[in-house]
């Protein structure tokens, strides 16, 4: 439950190799040990296990320098999870790091996000006056997507089953056109889409600030509303909802917490739209639109799944018209790190700065990628001389869709 | 230390001066496990400051450990208490890749596989291939003498470095060497500069041999259903002159611990597992391969197979590179010795690892570059258990006193750092040691450089 007896183990086999020096983005830039995973654990071992080093700025600033982004986890020969000891430790020293009462607030009344939006919408613009959010923000819909779609889609032709679908808030707030590419791949190929109204938040933006209570609120919430349902599968259009989903909500719980088991049976059935569409076959009647060369920037909460880093391409493959060209390093971070790049904006724009290059490079003619945190950081990066997309979108242009979802 | 952090920032750009403990727990230790906190770590950029920091620390008796990406596995970068750790990770420019005379020359902070794609990129090759190298550093290469599984045919570090530019616990720069191939002036400084440790100087720049890129390669497997056969076969394959790039062992003990992390179908019951990669013209290769394929055959190999193509290849060298993660989810630290012997004693440094990890009751994993003699015996270990981590490093002393017994050398490519310092006199006895002290002296008559290193004063191990 993100409290550091259940982690001293794990920080324990870290064999001190530093292989992390590879993969951490924040090391790249600031060139300074205690900025990479290895010397992050030393550091919580310090602090929290052993505690023979008191709390200080310093402390604060690396734990919080961490983008979370999984990189070294991924890449660890021991396979430690160093993102889960990160949040951890701020969880531990939330009170002396963590968010302040104000910002707490506001931060669960997004989370909690209510069906009429206006507290949230309230909420988000509260975050902006105490810069939060950075001033290029953009605008919040003033109706969410939840608002505006149904409860219940029916499917066209013939049924193939039945998804609950996951709203993040990205696609409820800021990309609803994400939304309606995705009901639209779904219906078009014969799938029923469940859409639970008063969804939440799925928590990951609490717990990457230690707010434990907060996101153990979202986790049961959404708990609640999806283990009800009947359905083959929870589909998810956000790389970072599905990490949180599938994997981070039963670690948000105490191991014996009631809900654990509902928790387990949403996770089991999480799956991200382009893996399922791919997974499924979902391609009929594809329509050639104009020629469009794509460059894949892959999300760094790839690991839940397997098939995420190949997904996207393979989706695209099957598109008439449409190519990938690879860029150097795709999984190479973006520095968005959810919300990361508020709070750290020279280093988040020094990483970005190597992503764009790679971008331009590939002279694509569009960036594609399934978080929407990288989608809008990338999108704030190119100014607008390159759309960034989610692969769903594309494949609901190239499906000859006939006249459902107004 | 308020005097040395304003000291220090006069003599650099003091947001690469660190004095802060958060900051400096990261320099503690390297890939060993023995944690010391050290006054200060900076972060020079350039020869000329790095001569500054010596020449202070020189003058106010401050001990410095030079330190690149702190990978090394005999604790050559762990610093000393009170000591400066110079992170040497910012000199990073390859300076000049000649086509003309297959060399380079680049700077120590220079991360090795970086390197290696680079030169590769314009056909070039520099072979050696520290497990380490995603991450590790050419100066900490030259430093340590690194090899790799391309040491077999290849050669380590040592036999690629033929300039260098250092800098002297004084201040003084000093430079040897070049682009020319041939050298017979002076004594070798280069080659006394690399495997030092540190001790003598610090290795800012280095000159290194090229080779063009091998225009083929081929990677194959032989099964043994004992260990003795496939060590005779590698003999008999060496002896033959057909010298695979690599030539890997697998014993039985790896294999398990492979197919529990990651199961590849390798054969459960089998002793031995070599992995042998050949590169060269495409012809040589193929004679080559059919030598090696007949050799196992005589010995009594039980399969071999050759990689039909680039991903089947892939998946062979797969064993071979997930031992390292699947050994270090078995225990919280693994001491990875790499105790070398004569190629044809393999066989009994082998059988000599299990007496002595039956003796210390230890699981101790044994796989490593067979084909040039170079084991990686993996002793399990933890250490918050001090009962067990001294019977780790009483087998580490074992091992190190069996493989000097058969002919071999203490260390094959890791160095001697602190962790075998105790065992040198062993290997050159008490007038070797006392040399390299007075030589050690000549160039640091103030002992700052890395003390603690290589030997240790007041004698010999208790082993």
């Amino acid at each position: 439950m993100y409290r550091i007896e259940d982690y001293t183990k794990e920080i324990n086999r870290c064999i001190q190799c530093n292989f992390c020096l590879e993969h951490c983005p924040v090391f790249i830039e600031d060139g300074i040990e205690s900025s990479v995973a290895r010397g992050r654990l030393n550091l919580i071992q310090a602090l929290l296990v052993e505690k023979n080093l008191a709390p200080s700025d310093r402390a604060g600033e690396l734990l919080n320098r961490c983008l979370l982004c999984t990189n070294c986890t991924q890449g660890c020969p021991s396979g430690i999870p160093v993102d889960d000891i990160v949040i951890t430790a701020r969880a531990e020293l939330q009170k002396k790091y963590g968010l302040g009462r104000g910002k707490r607030f506001l931060l669960r009344q997004v989370v909690n996000r209510s069906s009429t939006t206006n507290l949230a919408t309230w909420a988000l613009s509260m975050a902006r006056h105490l810069n939060m959010v950075p001033d290029e923000f953009p605008e919040i819909a003033s109706q969410s997507f939840e608002q505006l779609v149904s409860v219940n889609i029916k499917p066209q032709g013939e049924v193939r089953g039945k998804v609950g679908y996951f709203i993040g808030c990205a696609t409820n707030y800021l990309y609803p056109e994400i939304g309606d590419a995705v009901i639209k791949v779904l219906t078009a190929n014969g799938y029923e889409v469940v859409i639970p109204e008063n969804q939440h938040c799925c928590g990951i933006p609490a717990l990457v600030h230690g707010e434990l209570g907060v996101a153990q609120d979202a986790v049961r919430w959404n708990a609640d509303l999806f283990a009800k349902l009947e359905v083959d599968a929870v589909i998810t259009d956000c790389t970072s909802c599905g990490y949180m989903l599938k994997v981070k909500a039963a670690k948000t719980l105490a191991k014996d917490d009631p809900y654990q088991s509902k928790v387990a049976a949403v996770a089991a059935k999480v799956v991200e739209i382009t893996d399922f569409v791919t997974r499924e076959g979902l391609w009929q009647d594809l329509k050639a639109e104009k020629e469009l060369k794509v460059t894949y920037h892959v999300p760094c909460h790839r690991a839940w799944s397997p098939n995420l880093i190949q997904a996207p391409r393979k989706l695209i493959s099957m598109l008439p018209a449409v190519s990938v060209v690879e860029m150097s390093e795709p999984q190479r971070c973006c520095g968005a790190g959810g919300s990361f790049f508020v709070d750290h904006q020279q280093l988040a724009e020094s990483i970005r700065a190597r992503k764009l290059k790679d971008i331009h490079d590939t002279e694509a003619d569009a960036v594609i990628t399934q978080c929407p945190a990288c989608r809008y950081y990338l999108s704030q990066g190119l100014k607008e001389k390159m759309p960034v997309l989610h692969p769903v979108e594309l494949l609901a242009k190239a499906i000859r869709a006939k006249g459902f979802y107004e | 230390m308020p005097g040395l952090v304003r000291d220090l920032e006069a003599l650099l750009d003091p947001r690469r001066v660190f004095s802060q403990p958060e900051d400096l727990l990261a320099y503690a230790n390297d890939a060993t496990h023995k944690r010391v906190m050290p006054a200060m770590v900076v972060q020079p950029t350039t020869p000329a400051e790095i001569s500054r920091i010596l020449g202070y620390a020189n003058k106010n008796l401050i001990s410095v450990v030079p330190r690149g990406a702190g990978t090394g596995l005999s604790g050559g970068a762990t610093p000393g208490a009170d000591s400066i750790v110079i992170d040497l990770k910012r000199l990073q420019q390859v300076i000049e890749v000649d086509k003309q005379n297959l060399t380079a020359t680049l700077e120590c902070g220079v991360v090795t596989q970086k390197f290696h794609s680079l030169v590769e990129a314009m056909g070039l090759f520099y072979p050696p291939d520290p497990q380490s190298m995603l991450v590790c550093t050419i100066g900490g290469n030259v430093a340590t003498r690194a090899g790799g599984s391309r040491g077999v045919k290849y050669g380590t570090t040592k036999d690629y470095v033929i300039g260098i530019e250092a800098v002297l616990p004084d201040g003084e720069i000093i430079r040897y060497g070049g682009k020319s191939v041939k050298m017979s002036s002076g004594y070798d400084l280069a080659r006394l500069m690399t495997g030092s440790e540190g001790t003598l100087g610090i290795i800012t720049k280095v000159t290194v041999k090229l080779l063009t890129l091998p225009a083929f390669r081929r990677t194959m497997v032989a099964v043994f259903a004992e260990l003795e056969a496939a060590a005779e076969a590698v003999s008999a394959i060496i002896a033959t002159g057909a010298v695979p790039s690599s030539l890997e062992l697998l014993t039985k003990s790896s294999l398990e611990t492979i197919e529990a992390f990651i199961p590849l179908g390798l054969p459960k019951d089998a002793e031995a597992f070599l992995l042998i990669e050949l590169d060269g013209h495409e012809g040589k290769v193929n004679e080559e391969t059919q030598q090696i394929i007949a050799i196992c055959q005589d010995n009594g190999v039980r399969e071999t197979k050759v990689a039909g193509d680039a991903a089947e290849a892939e998946r062979m060298w797969l064993a071979r590179r997930v031992l390292f993660p699947a050994t270090a989810r078995l225990a919280p630290n693994v001491l990875i010795e790499d105790a070398t012997v004569p190629r044809s004693q393999v066989p009994a440094m082998i059988r000599e690892i299990k007496r002595i990890a039956d003796l210390n009751q230890l699981i101790i994993g044994v796989s490593g570059h067979v084909g040039d003699g170079n084991l990686h015996p993996g002793i399990l270990t933890d250490k918050s258990n001090p009962e067990l981590m001294r019977r780790a490093e009483k087998a580490m002393g074992e091992i190190a006193k069996e493989a000097l017994r058969l002919g071999g050398t203490l260390s094959g490519e890791h160095g001697i750092g602190y962790l075998k310092a105790p065992y040198l006199e062993w290997e050159f006895q008490s007038a070797g040691v006392d040399l390299m002290r007075r030589i050690k002296k000549a160039f640091d008559p103030n002992g700052i450089m890395n003390p603690g290193k290589i030997w240790i004063d007041g004698g010999d191990a208790d082993v």
